[in-house]
């Protein structure tokens, strides 16, 4: 396509939002950075207790809410924010992209399965406080679906509010959010299966293949792209965590679903300290910026190809 | 290792109420080239998915050799991947994320045969289609020629009883498009596999088929070997259809001076107050005036059709006839029209009978 | 038997059976993953001191009330109803805003040469998924200074800025899909740039503009951080801010919070409900870059 030649009226087009993302957004980003090596970049934040330099990388590494080496040998809660948020991956990744690809196939079977679709999506349309609020509701020992259903297959003696132990808490909450993040890989899934070539599974189809066959050497790998997409999002969703478990248990109980966005909170708005806040973030940030630049790329990618 | 397919009863009825096919009957013999020839939405594709498996007919049942592979009415159905069919997909639906090797061998690997087996097998086919030194290129990396090669032999490595192409040269461009016919051709009387074909094109049908199906709306409108679809069609419908440059054919009341001219009173037995006449453009001449002929009439046009002229002429009430030309004649000439054969149809399209006019 | 036969998909799932089956399956699941919606409701619409004898499920005894969503919408602490206003207040211009700044800079995107382009559009899919968290900060201590902290506009601002980057990749992709001879066409007929992005792109381009509009609205609606540290008053507090505070200090009013909770998400499912289209397309175009 052609392109038409730049010139400063058309450079206008450009202006507004320029200066509403250097102001709000990319001046923001350089200040936390600056911030966390305890310069005072921002008028009005006095930070006067450590010296300019890594200080407050050190001192985030050895805070046990970070990361705890007590919990992480003995395999018990709290073991710190970012090895919380590291289990957090562990387990939602793979469910999410198991959930969404077997679903986004099966329910092309099933009579009214774009309303289970949409079933399945709500979750990505609510707030997600009242994401958190209904997992909360969800594992309530007296209320909550997932008791009321081990009491129907004869597990009742296993009910329990789960979410104040810490034990039980931060898989709870993991659990709860694959419930509310699948709508989003379901729907992913859906849209790529539904532009692939019918004929290619057809042809699979004449050649022989099983359902099984099909599904693995020809539907999973033709929606690669996908699958990167949602390997990608799903990990910036999960580090990211914050309101959920803001709603569910503020981290708790005893730090036990403490994640990085919430100890990042946690300093800004209960302790006032406003570089190690900005300390966190920063660590939040660099955690996220591989997959990032993993994303990016592959978007760049499929531009090209377009 | 050749086997027949006989379709009977066949009719298949798209919910809520589209009517895809009508009661087809065809017996394809063993080792046959048969070609279902039809414009689109004539139901040809629906055809030879319900031969495929990919659809269930509404009606009738489908027997490849003497197994009944599906019948509606006692609900046998056996699935595609237990009919020993190879398929060509119309944009050749070769697995994108594959190799052409890999493409070629998927249908073996899902038999579970041993690998040097299959190497074999995958090396022998691709030997024979000539594409031995493309195997290690993914899809994304062949010419559209190419691609229909592999997915030719992909259909064809596992030794199918019966070979099915979905309009296999409508993504090629002209020039490829002959010599992808003659391979098809060629490959199919080497292996004297049964192949069904499927095509909107009439060159397509000709180039290859041993018997030519033509399908409208749903209807099989004539079955044949292709001088038959040309020389005698069964109705108006496949006098339009066949033929390039398409026969002139005009409806004409019985007393009309044209029907006269052309003695065909005397052939029609019964009572019509209508008749079609037709006239293909390669079986009419126009020649000098001074030379013996049927009809009169003026150049407005002369065209060139590769090595051949015709002429369009206007020979007055309004009709207008396309003839060879073969004397020297411009627009505004007058010349003689010379017919040599002549095809009549009753009022409701069906052919009564094709006359050679001698002189 | 012989109707299922006839309806069933060939070659991918076996018998008309087991075709029955996984309907069944299929719908039990569907039913299973929308119950705590149901619960949620269920327990909204009646007495708490029943949901807590007799479980919200129950049938019978069912005492229909209202009185939850009273004390909810009227509480005297926080008071949803105040806050579904603020709510309202913050987020329809905080959609109006960036769409039209973010519409004028994807046609920028999709149009213009520019030398440093693929920087600058690397650089807007980098901010799409920064954390907020990195920017908050500076945020709190800029609109301190410039007495925008706990105020409609300073907010409004955050969440425009926030939402630009995004929405420039959603219509970038989607004005240059647009036919360019339209454009051709004006600019012959002598129209200038601002003409021809007012008078034949954004009519175009509507589909598009609802679909940013319409998620703008409910990511705005269902934030919650950014009001979180920047609104302290309880009168200009948003509905998804109010509603942790509705859960107690040590026992969890569910009448009250399920109340809330349905209060809260009403607006985003009416949305989701009614631009159905237009937020799938939107939601798809957020993630999937097509």
């Amino acid at each position: 396509m052609t392109q038409l030649k730049i010139t400063p009226k058309r450079i206008s087009f450009f202006i507004p939002a320029l200066i509403l993302i250097l102001v709000f957004v990319v001046y923001p980003i350089i200040a936390t950075i600056i911030l966390s090596f305890n310069i005072n970049p921002i008028p009005g934040v006095n930070i006067v207790e450590r010296s300019p330099g890594f200080e407050n990388y050190i001192k985030i590494a050895t805070d046990k809410r970070f990361i705890n080496p007590k919990g992480i040998e003995t395999h018990s809660f709290p073991m710190g924010a970012i090895i919380h948020n590291v289990i957090w991956i562990a387990i939602h990744l793979p469910l999410t992209l198991i959930v969404g690809i077997l679903f986004a196939v099966y329910l092309q079977y099933v009579r009214g399965g774009s309303i289970i679709r949409s079933f399945i999506f709500l979750g990505m349309v609510i707030p997600m406080i009242v994401g958190g609020l209904l997992i909360l509701f969800s594992f309530d020992k007296d209320l909550g679906v997932v008791n009321l259903l081990l009491k129907l297959f004869g597990l009742g003696f296993l009910a329990r509010t789960w979410t104040i132990y810490p034990d039980t808490a931060l898989f709870s909450l993991i659990l709860g959010s694959v419930w509310l993040w699948s709508g989003f890989s379901v729907t992913m899934y859906s849209a790529g299966l539904s532009s692939l070539p019918r004929e290619v599974i057809e042809a699979a189809i004449v050649d022989g293949a099983d359902f099984k066959t099909i599904l693995f050497k020809v539907i999973i790998p033709m929606l690669k792209p996908v699958t990167l997409t949602v390997v990608a999002m799903t990990i910036l969703w999960d580090l990211k965590i914050f309101d959920v478990v803001y709603a569910a248990t503020q981290g708790g109980p005893g730090g036990a679903s403490m994640v990085l966005a919430l100890l990042m909170y946690e300093y800004f708005a209960r302790l006032g300290d406003y570089a190690m806040s900005a300390t966190v973030a920063t660590v939040l940030t660099i955690i996220i910026i591989p997959v990032v630049i993993f994303w990016i790329r592959s978007v760049i990618r499929g531009e090209r190809e377009v | 290792m050749a086997k027949g397919v006989r379709m009977e009863n066949i009719w298949k009825i798209f919910m809520p109420k589209v009517i895809a096919l009508k009661n087809i009957n065809v017996d394809i013999r063993p080792g046959e080239f048969f070609v279902i020839l039809g414009p689109s939405g004539s139901g040809k594709t629906t055809l030879l998915r319900i031969i495929a498996g990919l659809e269930i007919p509404t009606r009738g049942r489908v027997v490849i050799g003497d197994q009944v592979v599906v019948d509606a009415d006692k609900g046998v159905f056996v699935e595609p991947r237990d009919r020993n069919i190879g398929m060509v997909f119309q944009n050749w639906a070769l697995y994108p994320h594959m190799t052409a090797y890999d493409n070629i061998a998927f249908p073996l690997r899902i038999k579970k045969l041993p690998r040097e087996e299959i190497d074999k097998r995958v090396r022998e086919v691709a030997e024979a289609l000539g594409i031995a030194e493309l195997l290690d290129r993914k899809p994304a990396h062949m010419s559209g020629g190419q691609q229909q090669r592999v997915a030719v032999a992909r259909a064809l490595v596992k030794q199918p009883d019966v070979l099915l192409l979905d309009e296999p040269f409508s993504n090629l461009d002209a020039r490829i498009r002959v010599t992808a016919r003659e391979f098809v051709k060629e490959i199919q009387k080497k292996l004297g596999i049964t192949t069904i074909l499927v095509t909107h094109d009439q060159a397509d049908a000709f180039a290859v088929g041993d018997r030519v199906m033509v399908l409208r709306n749903g209807e099989m409108q004539q079955l044949g070997v292709p001088e038959e679809l040309y020389g005698e069609p069964a109705n108006v419908f496949i006098a339009n259809f066949i033929g390039d440059p398409p026969m002139n054919i005009y409806k004409l009341s019985i007393d009309h001076p044209m029907v006269k001219q052309l003695g065909v009173l005397e052939e029609i037995n019964e009572d019509y107050k209508e008749v079609y006449i037709g006239i293909r453009p390669d079986e009419a001449v126009a020649l000098p005036l001074n030379e013996e002929g049927h009809l009169t009439g003026t150049v407005t046009i002369v065209e060139y059709v590769g090595s051949r002229r015709y002429a369009k002429l206007d020979l007055g009430n309004s009709i207008s006839m396309r003839t060879l030309l073969e004397c020297r004649a411009d627009h505004g000439d007058k010349v003689r029209i010379r017919v040599y054969k002549l095809h009549i149809f009753a009022p409701d399209g069906k052919r009564i009978r094709t006359l050679t006019l001698v002189h | 038997m012989k109707k299922l036969f006839k309806y069933r998909r060939t070659g991918l799932i076996g018998s008309p059976y087991k075709i029955l089956v996984l309907n069944i399956v299929a719908w039990v699941i569907g039913v299973l993953w929308i119950t705590p919606f149901i619960g949620i409701f269920m327990t909204s619409i009646k007495p708490f001191r029943e949901v807590v004898l007799h479980g919200w499920w129950t049938i019978s005894p069912f005492t229909f009330t209202l009185k939850n969503y009273v004390d909810a919408l009227f509480n005297p602490m926080f008071s949803l109803s105040r806050g579904i206003l603020n709510s309202f207040i913050i987020a329809i211009p905080s959609t109006v805003i960036p769409v039209t700044v973010a519409a004028l800079t994807a046609y920028g995107f999709a149009r213009f040469s520019l030398p440093i382009k693929k920087y600058l559009f690397a650089t807007i899919l980098f901010l799409m998924a920064v954390p907020q968290q990195m920017t908050i900060i500076p945020i709190f201590f800029l609109s301190k200074n410039l007495s925008l902290l706990n105020t409609y506009l300073g907010l409004i601002l955050v969440h425009s800025s926030w939402g630009i980057p995004w929405i420039t990749f959603f219509l970038r992709n989607y004005f240059s899909l647009l036919p360019v001879e339209l454009e051709e066409a004006a600019r012959v007929d002598g129209a200038t740039d601002f003409q021809v992005f007012r008078k034949v792109v954004l009519p175009l381009a509507i589909p598009g503009i609802i679909s940013a509009s319409v998620l703008q609205f409910a990511w705005v609606w269902n934030d919650f951080f950014f009001a979180l540290m920047l609104i302290f008053d309880p009168d200009k507090m948003v509905v998804t801010q109010m509603l942790p505070r509705l859960k107690g200090q040590y026992q969890v009013d569910w009448g009250l919070l399920s109340s809330g909770s349905v209060i809260a998400m009403l607006a985003p499912l009416l949305v989701y409900a009614f631009f159905n289209k237009y937020y799938m397309s939107g939601f798809r175009g957020w993630a999937m870059k097509r």
